[in-house]
Order: structure tokens, then C-alpha cells, then sequence
């Protein structure tokens, strides 16, 4: 799948009246998002054997080509994401756990981090969903005035990801906490957000937290606390040129009709570099 | 505007002393008109009939002159002349006017060159030299006072004149300005008004200086959805005027009508709306609101009528007719307002016009539901672009309507069904518990729903229907159950009866399951009860009591032969006197006969039979038959008569 975008800054002067342009131009009410994001890396296993191609790659067979190529391609950081609640924050943890298992689990569902759910409610790790999201870097060298670039999303199971993760060969680097409005116009999502970082702790997380802190510790990547707006299209199947047109002609309408409030425009290719080096 | 002061535009006239008084007037009228001696009454007449003739010829005159210049070409002719008057009197003022910039310019050369060239023509360029024309202010000669007190007055009088006709322009001004403020206001305070309401006031997408009411709905298809929106623009006077463009003006509705039997039975009536239609801006608001939604229902309708014509749904051109069940055919149409009401003629009934409401208000209700479904749908994250275009499948407005029809149809025709072979059981005194009927079990159940209240009344209108009905069999510990469920919106598509036997005496016999017409179902119900009273006669309790009192040796009990045709033994120790009994059962009624056969052991059938000639039988009506019987024995009398009746006596 593909993904076309434009970005926009929106400083924090105009966040509010730019949610209500927005919500009047899409007709809904914005969906507030919050997330957790984890970064992950892609890292090389020790021991793994580089088939050397010499004389004798006409004999390697199609299967062992395409595995080499898989293995000893470019490597990537990939971010896991998952949805929570503004309660999730601060909550307390969840008790420890009593000796049987299924007492314990029965007490899980409840932990569900929902929208509706009481700020007491405990924040459960272990119930977290998460989704995988990889991230081509930007196509290079394209007329169009979009960014384009790969993407795949995967579901992934609940609670501790790690270990998967670990398995497949990515290591934990850092996490931050996405936070934001959604909008749907059409085909596109427009994506109105900024990051927020955990504070300060004193020692060095090497996993994702088991428990957030209270939301209003959370302190915005940006100091002055502007957003990100982001104009997203997927599309199915990017080698058709049609439909690439369609999604960016569908992108520079909008970039039209929001010329008066935000400037919408390309990424810089490399701020948005996904490999691993 | 209370502290305002008038400020006189008008310049003052001075009342100048008369110059023309009296004596000067008459010497006038004396030279005039010749001396008041000789003027009275009939002079006077006379001259004004004059007058008047006069005018009259001359109006007469150009009124001919006007008629006979109608005529085309002649007139043509005269658009063609007059056209090249002007362009004449345009190139002679053009001439004109280079003549005069050319003497200037001439004059001006002498001073000034260089400027003075650059507006001179070429001709004169050529032929005269610059600066060959001078002038010289010459002192005029002194005027006369007489002549420059005449053009004194005559420059006051125009300045006067000039005065009065600015003065009057800018009241004129004045004056429209404030009607234009005062109409203006009035516009602002009514849109302000239509605002303050909710209505949603924006500029229009196209004509970007004017204002418009968005009164439609969002989430409807986007013919419709752009068609909510019309401008308001603002009357002479003020007064606030919707304009909707190319729509039609008279509102149309959706009307349901019923048909039984081919004739009109029943109507939907045209509930009347809380507002006045055209009174006020608000109410033509609503009213082209209820316009839209009634033309994006009946746009529906047609689409889904469309995918219906396996259930017989035909279209024409503003027609959708349906046949429901039974003889009931629903039509839909979409009609003028004043055509909107249902007259009740002599066929109408009261019951069929609250369905045609009930329907009317249902497919309404579901249009708005299926609005929110796509709202729904349009706020969540879209699915990646294809070249394939997404396309909003057709609303359920008819099916659920349809499906709840049809289901009724159903529940009626098993319930009438029961009643009747119940009845017959029981007129034939068998004691049966009857049956317990469970309608629309699936509304009455709870629904776990995420979605707000008013959707979840909804959903559960939108999910197949079932009605439950069970009953206990004579034979102890058995029972049937029937389901009826009709779906009109997922497969199994209409409506199925689920029936299931519980029948421990005979555990090979299989339930007969999902059966789709009515007939099999009463094929298999009818079936079962036959079964069940062939093993109620043949069963130990009846053997009881027909036993009682004897001695056990000499009773014998009826074998059920053939079950399945009903058919039982009493076998006797006479190999030519076994007696047999063949009960019939129909929803009509209940019969028993017994003969006697004459093979050996009995079991034989048809040809092999050799049966009687003088069967005793016995018929069981069901209660609702008209004729009426006679107190009869039950069945149970009759079975235990049989049984002891002594077979030689036949």
C-alpha cells in the first residue's frame, strides 16, 4: 500500500480555531486520539550467515534469493502503536497479581482501556493492543508535490510486545505518547496532532513503561506546543497511476480549500528516513 | 435620530418684490386677449372646447402615426437611419472637437512647443508652422448695464435652477438610502433571526457575496445533500425570500396506500406539520426541508424497489407496488400535498389505513437511521483507495416493512391453523393443553446494543423476525416446536418455519427442519398429531382403562400397525374377525373407523385387506364448522366401545 501526504505547522494560537474550520469543512465532530508509540529497530542477528553470491548464483534458487533479499536487505525503524485513554494516565497500577491466573485474568477485562472508563481505573499493560506500522522512507525523485511512500500496518498481539518483537528481530529504542484530533474528509484522514514525551525519569527505560504518568507531566516535543496537521490518503495498490493521481488530486483540493487557514505542503524527504543505518 | 437637525438643501427663494403687479397683468390681458368687456361665459366654453379639440386631433393624430409605423421593415428602416444619425452626429462631434484641440494646440505653440506638438494633428503639423498662431487679450468693450444686469439675473436664475436640482437629487438620495437602510435591516434581522432558530447560515459555495440556508441533510445521497441548501435573498421591501432554484414549489410526499383485494382500503394521511406552510421564513424553511426528505425517500424507495422484484415489487414511472401477502398490495407513490390526504371511500377500513400510517411513519424513521448508519460509516477511517468506487448500498426501508408483513401473514395463517385442528381434538374430547404462541419473540428479548437508544430500537426492527410457537403432544414428555422467521435482508431470504418434533415414542422419527411453505408445515404438524393419537389409543393408559374392571386375559388392546397411515389392530383369536381402525385427521376434522378384516393375522393392506362391508365410523368437526352436531361421544368413548363391543356381533 501507498500512502500520500502533506503536512502543515499549526501553532498553538490557531490549534482551536483551526478544529473548528476543520470540523465545519469534514461536517463531524473531531475524534480525539491518543497513543502510545513505540520505536522499534531492526537489527541484524549475530551469527546470521551472508551467503556470499559469487560464480554460483545462478544456482541459488528463487526461494533462497528472495530469502537472502529479505535478510541482508535495509534495515528499518518500526513503530508499534497503541490506543489509550486520557485515564490510562496516572493510573494506579494494577495489583499484583494473586497467585491464580484466573482470578486475574477475570479481573482484566474490566482494565480495558475504553473512552467511557472512570479516571480510577487502572492502566492495564497487559491488555494493551498494538499495531505494527512500517514506514517506507519518501519516494525520491517525484514531480508530484506530495510526499509518497510506502506503508504497511499489521495488527499485533495484546500486552507485552517485546519478546515478539525481540523475536523478529527488533530491538526497543524509545517511546512517546502521540496525542490529537481526527478528521475524515472523504477519502483523506486528516491527522491534527503533536508528541509528547514522558518526563524526565531518573533512570533509562530499556522497555515500554508498564504504567503512564499523570497526563499533565506529559511535555510537548515542541516547547511552544504548536501541532502537526497531517492530510493522509491511502492507497490500495501504487503502482496504478490513475488512482495515484486521483489521491493527490484529492490532496491538493484540500490544500486549496484550506489555503486561507494552513499551508499544507511536502516533507522534507529525509526528516521522514525510516532506515535503520 | 432624535437630535437631528435639517439642514436646508434648497436655496432660499427670496420673495422678490413683484415687478408684475396688477395693472401691468391686465394691460397684458388687454393685448392679449382684447378687452374684459368682451369676454363671458360662452367665449370661455367655446374656447376651451377649442382647446380641447385641438389636443385631441393632435393625440389622435400621433396614436395613427404610431400604428402605422409598426410595420417591421418600415421600422428597421427607421432603427438604420436613426443609427447612422447618431454615428454622424458622433463623427461630427469628433471632428469637432479635433478642429478645436488643433486651434488650441496651434494658439498654445507659440508658449509652449514642445508640449503643444504632441497633441497637434499631423495635417496641421504640415501645413501650418508652429507658433504661427498668437493671441492678444483685447479689453472688451464696455457693456451696457442693461445687458449685463440681464445676464446677472439670467445666471442667477440658472445657478437657482442648478440648486434646486442638486438639492433634489441628493434628498431623492436621502430618501431611497433610508428605505434602502430600513429594507437592509430588516433582511439582517430576519436571517439574524433564522439563525438564532439553528439553521445553519453560510455563504453560498458559488455565489460567494450571498447568503444561504443549509436545511437539508448531510448524510444524504449527494443529489439530495446539496439540494438542502437554498439562498436567501432579499425582497424589495426587505422581507427575507427563499430561493430554491429550479425546485418545483409544491411540496410532494410519499404516500402508502393499501389495497385489498384490488380496491383502495387504506391510506397514509399527510400528518400535519406544526408550522405554517408559507407564513414564515421558518416555516418555508421546514417546509423545503420536508420537501427533500421526502424526495430522497421516495428516490430510495425506488432503489430499493429496484433490488426487490424477486419479491414481486414492479415500478413504474412514479409507482411502487408491492404485494405484501395475501391479497394485500401496498402502493407507494409520491404525490402533491393538497393530493397528499386520503379520502376513506366505502372499501376503506379502519385498520388497514393505520397500517398505511404505521408503514408511512416506519419507512421514515428508517430513512433517518439508515442517515445515521452513514454517518457512521463516513467517520470512520476510510479503506484504502481502489480504483473500484465505493458505492452506498441500497437502504432498508421496504424489506424490514415487508418482512414484518409477511411475518404477520404467516403468524396468522399458523394460528389459525392450530386453532382449528386444536379444536378439533378437543370436540373429539381429547384434552389437550393447546399450544403457547410466542409473536415477535426477538423484539421482546433484551438487546445488547453499543449504539444510542434510538439506533438500537432500530436494529432490532432491522434483524430477521421470529415468532415462536410450542405445544404439548397427548402422549406424555413430548412436544413440537415451530419457529417462524422472516428475513428479508439476509439469507435465508423470506420467510422459513423451523419445526421440531419431541416425540420419545417414536425416536426414528425425524424432525422434519427448515420447511419454506405453509403446506408442508401443516403436512407435517397434521402428520404428527395423527401419530400422536394412534399412540394414545394403542398407548397402556387407554388399555387402563378400557380394561377396567375385567379381567386382563380377556381385553385385548389395539397394535399400531401402520402408525404412519393411522391405521391400529384389535386382533382376535377368530383369525376372520380381526377388527381394524383407521383414523383420519385434517384441519377440517377428525374420523375413526373400524371394520373387520378377514385375512389372517390382519396385517395385510389394501386388495389383501378383505375388509368389511359394514364399517362403524365416527367424525369429529372442528367447533368453527357451521353445521351444528349433536352431543357426541368422545373419541375416548368410542375407542373403549369398540374395543369391547364383542367382534361376532357384526
Amino acid at each position: 500500500m501507498h500512502e500520500l501526504l502533506l503536512f502543515a505547522s499549526v501553532p498553538v494560537h490557531q490549534h482551536h480555531e483551526l478544529l473548528q474550520q476543520l470540523a465545519g469543512l469534514t461536517a463531524m465532530q473531531p475524534r480525539h486520539c491518543l497513543e502510545r508509540r513505540l520505536i522499534f529497530k531492526a537489527y541484524r542477528k549475530p551469527g546470521l550467515v551472508t551467503a556470499r553470491t559469487g560464480a554460483s548464483q545462478d544456482l541459488q534458487s528463487g526461494d533462497l534469493q528472495r530469502l537472502n533479499k529479505m535478510l541482508n536487505g535495509g534495515m528499518f525503524y518500526t513503530q508499534v502503536v497503541g490506543p489509550i485513554s486520557e485515564g490510562d494516565f496516572g493510573s494506579a497500577p494494577i495489583p499484583v497479581p494473586t497467585p491464580d491466573p484466573d482470578i486475574q485474568m477475570a479481573g482484566m477485562d474490566d482494565a480495558k482501556p475504553s473512552v467511557t472508563e472512570s479516571p480510577h481505573s487502572h492502566y492495564d499493560y497487559e491488555r494493551q493492543p498494538w499495531k505494527l506500522e512500517f514506514r517506507d522512507i519518501p519516494e525520491a525523485g517525484t514531480r508530484s508535490a506530495v510526499t509518497t511512500r510506502v506503508m504497511s500496518s499489521a495488527l499485533l498481539p495484546r500486552g507485552d510486545i517485546v519478546p515478539s518483537m525481540n523475536a523478529w528481530g527488533y530491538s526497543f529504542v524509545t517511546e512517546y505518547v502521540v496525542e490529537g484530533d481526527m478528521f475524515i474528509h472523504n477519502d483523506i484522514v486528516i491527522f491534527l496532532h503533536r508528541v509528547l514525551h514522558y518526563p524526565t525519569a531518573e533512570h533509562e527505560y530499556h522497555e515500554p513503561r508498564r504504567q503512564l504518568p499523570v497526563f499533565s507531566e506529559m511535555a510537548p516535543l515542541e516547547k511552544s506546543g504548536s501541532y502537526v496537521l497531517q492530510a493522509a490518503i491511502t492507497v490500495q495498490d501504487g503502482s496504478n497511476q490513475e488512482t495515484m493521481k486521483t489521491a493527490s488530486q484529492h490532496l491538493f483540493g484540500l490544500r486549496e480549500q484550506l489555503r486561507s487557514a494552513v499551508r499544507l505542503e511536502q516533507a522534507d524527504r529525509l526528516s521522514l528516513d525510516t532506515r535503520a543505518k | 435620530m432624535a437630535d437631528s437637525f435639517t439642514l436646508p438643501l434648497r436655496p432660499l427663494v427670496e420673495k422678490r418684490e413683484r415687478p408684475d403687479t396688477l395693472p401691468v397683468e391686465i394691460a397684458q390681458i388687454n393685448s392679449q386677449w382684447g378687452s374684459f368687456r368682451d369676454v363671458n361665459e360662452d367665449v370661455l366654453r367655446a374656447r376651451i372646447e377649442e382647446e380641447k379639440e385641438r389636443d385631441g386631433v393632435l393625440e389622435a393624430e400621433e396614436r395613427e402615426k404610431n400604428g402605422a409605423e409598426f410595420d417591421m421593415t418600415e421600422r428597421l428602416e427607421q432603427l438604420y437611419k436613426r443609427r447612422a444619425e447618431i454615428t454622424q452626429f458622433a463623427m461630427q462631434a469628433h471632428m469637432e472637437t479635433m478642429f478645436a484641440l488643433d486651434f488650441v494646440s496651434l494658439v498654445l505653440s507659440k508658449h509652449a512647443p514642445r508640449q503643444a506638438e504632441t497633441s497637434m494633428s499631423a495635417f496641421l503639423k504640415q501645413v501650418a508652422p508652429l507658433g504661427s498662431l498668437d493671441t492678444e487679450v483685447v479689453s472688451p468693450r464696455p457693456k451696457p448695464e442693461t445687458a449685463s444686469k440681464d445676464v446677472s439675473a439670467v445666471s442667477r436664475g440658472w445657478r437657482i435652477q442648478n440648486f434646486n436640482a442638486a438639492a433634489n437629487k441628493l434628498l431623492n438620495a436621502a430618501a431611497r438610502l433610508e428605505g434602502e437602510v430600513a429594507s437592509e435591516t430588516r433582511y439582517w434581522n430576519e436571517t439574524l433571526a433564522v439563525k438564532d432558530k439553528g439553521w445553519k447560515v453560510s455563504r453560498l459555495p458559488r455565489e460567494r457575496q450571498a447568503l444561504g440556508v443549509q436545511y437539508g441533510f448531510l448524510e444524504a445521497t449527494p443529489v439530495f445533500r446539496d439540494r438542502g441548501l437554498a439562498s436567501l435573498l432579499r425582497a424589495e421591501d426587505g422581507a427575507l425570500l427563499l430561493d430554491r432554484g429550479l425546485v418545483a414549489s409544491q411540496a410532494r410526499f410519499v404516500r402508502v396506500r393499501v389495497k385489498q383485494n384490488g380496491g383502495v382500503s387504506g391510506g397514509s394521511t399527510l400528518t400535519h406539520p406544526g408550522y405554517n406552510i408559507g407564513e414564515s421564513i421558518e416555516g418555508r424553511i421546514l417546509q423545503a426541508r420536508d420537501a427533500v426528505y421526502e424526495e430522497e425517500l421516495f428516490h430510495e424507495l425506488v432503489r430499493e424497489a429496484r433490488l426487490m422484484a424477486t419479491y414481486g415489487v414492479t415500478l413504474r414511472q412514479d409507482l411502487i407496488r408491492i404485494p405484501a401477502a395475501d391479497d394485500l398490495e401496498i402502493v407507494l407513490d409520491l404525490v402533491d400535498a393538497t393530493e397528499a390526504t386520503f379520502h376513506s371511500g366505502p372499501e376503506s377500513s379502519q385498520h388497514d389505513s393505520l397500517l398505511a400510517d404505521g408503514l408511512a411513519h416506519s419507512i421514515r424513521l428508517l430513512l433517518a437511521y439508515a442517515h445515521r448508519q452513514n454517518l457512521r460509516r463516513r467517520t470512520q477511517v476510510p479503506p484504502p483507495l481502489t480504483p473500484k468506487k465505493r458505492t452506498t448500498p441500497e437502504y432498508h426501508l421496504l424489506r424490514p416493512a415487508l418482512a414484518y408483513l409477511q411475518h404477520m401473514s404467516s403468524v396468522r395463517w399458523l394460528e389459525s391453523f392450530l386453532e382449528d385442528i386444536f379444536g378439533v381434538l378437543r370436540s373429539a374430547g381429547l384434552e389437550t393443553s393447546g399450544y403457547n404462541a410466542d409473536v415477535f419473540e426477538t423484539w421482546k428479548r433484551p438487546h445488547a446494543s453499543r449504539s444510542a437508544p434510538v439506533e438500537a430500537v432500530i436494529e432490532q426492527f432491522l434483524t430477521p423476525i421470529e415468532s415462536t410457537f410450542t405445544g404439548k403432544l397427548l402422549t406424555p414428555q413430548s412436544s413440537f416446536t415451530i419457529t417462524v422467521r422472516t428475513s428479508l435482508s439476509s439469507p435465508p431470504f423470506g420467510t422459513n418455519f423451523d419445526v421440531s418434533f419431541d416425540f420419545s415414542k417414536y425416536p426414528d422419527l425425524k424432525s422434519p427442519g427448515r420447511l419454506g411453505v405453509e403446506d408442508e408445515v401443516q403436512v407435517a404438524l397434521t402428520h404428527l398429531l395423527l401419530l400422536d393419537i394412534v399412540s394414545m389409543i394403542s398407548s397402556d393408559d387407554l388399555f387402563a382403562l378400557t380394561a377396567d374392571g375385567k379381567d386382563p386375559k380377556d381385553t385385548r388392546r389395539w397394535e399400531a400397525v401402520y402408525p404412519h397411515l393411522g391405521e391400529l389392530l384389535l386382533s382376535s383369536s377368530n383369525p376372520e374377525k380381526h377388527q381394524k381402525m383407521k383414523v383420519t385427521i385434517s384441519r377440517q376434522g377428525l374420523s375413526v373407523e373400524t371394520y373387520l378384516v378377514r385375512n389372517i393375522d390382519g396385517i395385510g393392506r389394501g386388495a389383501w385387506e378383505l375388509r368389511s362391508t359394514h364399517p362403524q365410523a365416527k367424525t369429529w368437526k372442528s367447533p368453527s364448522s357451521t353445521d351444528k352436531q349433536a352431543e357426541q361421544p368422545s373419541l375416548i368413548e368410542f375407542v373403549s366401545a369398540e374395543t369391547s363391543a364383542p367382534a361376532d356381533e357384526r
